[in-house]
């Protein structure tokens, strides 16, 4: 009797401490007369302050799986519960604003604006929560402090070199201290020494403030500075890469 | 703060930084099509203003001035015109007055004639209520006691390309003589001390003689067909009419516009006229934003999808898209009306347009300039709104990623 209420207690522990959880999580596009499936059933858990990252061959359905967590697009079947919010319940406008208060992104594409300065383009996210200038202007400072950037707070994009813009991105992403960070193949377009920055800052992020990370990078070497790799193959989760 | 007032401000700042730190050629190029669509929408109306103006102070000046008192309607003559000329020429706004009898007649020349109105003025008065005797361009204008001299607007002359040639006299100058043929039988000869014009066809068929010449004809005394005032300002002629009743003036008091069916017929043709060009400029305005939104949307597809993916509301997106097209409409009325000022208004003051109510200028009323602006505005607004709307429609991965 002892024996299962202590492995009840364990359930209950890590439901608490899954952030992410899909069930039979389905994405089929329909091209024509053709119909595509891009993740077939996957289920899979992510705790509370993990950093993982999704792996596979191209075309394994890595993005699509990232799209349907970062609610960027619709499953077309199956259950996604982020922060104990079963998502499918939620409007358009409502997955806005769970982005907007929950989620941070980085693109492949460094996707800030080049009309903002490297702070505006931080402190938009949190200038649309409704902080006051103050708080926001701070916020981003700290968040520019924190990506190595307080310096170039004054620059627009066009001023900095394509880490420095990715970095930026990272404390956009940030500003709001998100639940789940997530990010898109963040070093497909940089060196190899920028590269190795952005990991060793999401590294950082994860161990210091216990970031929940959870990237698409078709690098190998990647594996090494995560906690976990989440494989797929052909739209499905498997034990390693095929 | 509230999410109304946090959702505009996140979008006057986006549209803020579009336009400011966005190309600077485009937005002073798609200012200036705001500009020139402006100044497209108001051209013509201040034309048509300008052509009512010009017509209503045609009427003021050369026919009617302000108001015209007229015996009441079973009578023909106003009795002592002397006695109601003094209970109004002291009310202040009254500037002068001049009574006068008006009367058909035929007039010939040669083997030409023709049946005008003659006008019998005392000059010195005409001179406080019309610009005809400033608008001799032969010979000069009556004098208090002339007597058988006559002055004829250049339609009876003829010879001064008039509009209507061919029923005038055929080439009178000053020193000719001209026989006149009254209403009453009596017939005399005249000789032509001037001749006016007026610019204005309507003035340009009268002809007039001194008040004492015409009692003479008519066998009458102190007497007037008609008392003409004229007063300080034009268009609240109505306020002196109570006044002038108050007064005891008993005659029929009419301010200038009943007179002015002419004005009237123009206003309303240029009013249709006006509706017309006013819709087509709107709708070219409308669609020329909202190609310059449409470009710039599709331009910006990707960081709209950027934009929403990071949790900015579609509403913020749009909203800040309709700003940026009302700034450019902003932008575009104030250039345009500098355009209107200081460049097309002086350019036809110097040059201006001849039709036969006068010389025409632009007149840009307040209200119309008003109207349009906002017309423009609202126009911008609308297409400012649709394309971005219809660009947050498609799905993020779409706009991020897509073709």
């Amino acid at each position: 009797m002892m024996e299962r209420t202590e492995r009840v207690e364990q359930v209950e522990r890590d439901e608490q401490d899954t952030i992410i959880a899909t069930r039979n999580l389905s994405r089929t596009y329909t091209m024509g007369k053709m119909q595509m499936t891009a993740l077939n059933r996957v289920t899979l858990d992510v705790r509370r302050g993990e950093f993982a990252a999704i792996m596979g061959k191209s075309g394994s359905g890595k993005s699509t799986l990232l799209h349907q967590l970062g609610l960027l697009d619709t499953p077309t079947e199956g259950e996604i519960v982020i922060d104990e919010v079963e998502i499918s319940g939620l409007s358009e406008s409502e997955k806005t604003i769970f982005r907007l208060e929950k989620f941070g992104y980085v693109f492949q594409e460094y996707a800030i604006l080049p009309e903002m300065t490297a702070l505006e383009n931080v402190y938009l996210p949190a200038m649309a929560l409704g902080l006051s200038r103050e708080e926001y202007v701070t916020k981003g400072m700290d968040a520019l402090e924190k990506v190595g950037l307080a310096e170039r707070a004054d620059h627009r994009p066009r001023e900095m070199s394509g880490g420095e813009q990715q970095r930026v991105a990272i404390a956009r992403a940030l500003i709001n201290k998100p639940k789940i960070l997530f990010a898109d193949e963040p070093t497909a377009n940089l060196d190899s020494a920028s590269s190795r920055q952005i990991l060793e800052l999401f590294r950082a992020l994860n161990r210091d403030i216990g970031q929940t990370i959870l990237m698409v990078t078709h690098e190998l070497e990647d594996a090494d500075i995560v906690d976990r790799v989440i494989w797929l193959a052909d739209g499905e989760v498997v034990d390693r890469e095929g | 703060m509230t999410s109304t007032t946090t959702e505009l401000k996140v979008s006057a700042f986006l549209a803020y930084k579009f336009i400011a730190k966005g190309n600077r050629g485009t937005t002073l190029l798609t200012i200036l099509i705001m500009a020139l669509a402006f100044v497209n929408l108001m051209f013509t109306t201040s034309v048509f203003d300008g052509m009512g103006d010009a017509t209503e102070n045609q009427v003021i000046d050369t026919l009617y001035s302000n108001i015209v008192i007229e015996p009441k309607d079973e009578e023909i003559y106003i009795n002592n015109p002397d006695s109601v000329v003094k209970k109004i020429i002291n009310v202040p706004g009254v500037i002068g007055t001049s009574a006068q009898y008006v009367t058909g007649a035929t007039i010939a020349y040669k083997e030409k004639s023709g049946a005008w109105n003659i006008r019998a003025v005392d000059p010195d008065d005409e001179r406080m209520v019309s610009l005809v005797p400033d608008m001799m361009i032969e010979g000069e204008y009556l004098s208090k006691y002339d007597r058988r001299e006559i002055i004829i607007g250049k339609e009876i002359a003829g010879g001064h390309g008039g509009s209507l040639e061919h029923t005038s006299l055929g080439g009178v100058v000053v020193g000719d003589t001209v026989e006149v043929a009254f209403t009453n039988g009596v017939r005399r000869e005249y000789r032509v001390k001037g001749i006016f014009d007026t610019n204005f066809f309507q003035s340009n068929h009268l002809a007039y003689i001194t008040k004492k010449e015409m009692e003479s004809v008519l066998g009458i005394h102190d007497m007037a067909s008609q008392i003409l005032v004229k007063t300080d300002t034009k268009g609240d002629e109505g306020r002196f009419l109570n006044q002038f009743v108050e007064l005891g003036v008993h005659e029929d008091i009419k301010p200038w516009p009943v007179y002015a069916g002419i004005v009237a017929t123009l206003t309303k043709s240029f009013d249709a006229l006006n509706a017309l060009t006013g819709a087509i400029g709107f709708f070219v305005a409308g669609v020329t934003i909202f190609i310059v939104i449409y470009v710039s949307t599709v331009s910006k597809r990707r960081q709209m999808g950027i934009l929403r993916a990071i949790g900015i509301k579609e509403s913020i997106i749009v909203r800040s898209y309709i700003f940026q097209a009302v700034f450019y409409a902003v932008c575009g009325c104030i250039a345009g009306l500098v355009i209107m000022f200081a460049i097309l208004v002086p350019h036809f003051i110097k040059h201006p347009m001849v039709f036969p109510m006068g010389n025409v200028t632009l007149l840009i009323e307040q209200k119309a300039a008003i109207t349009r602006s906002a017309g423009l505005i609202i126009s911008a607004a609308i297409a400012g709104f649709l394309p971005s709307w219809r660009a947050v429609r498609e799905t993020i991965l779409d706009a991020i990623w897509g073709d």
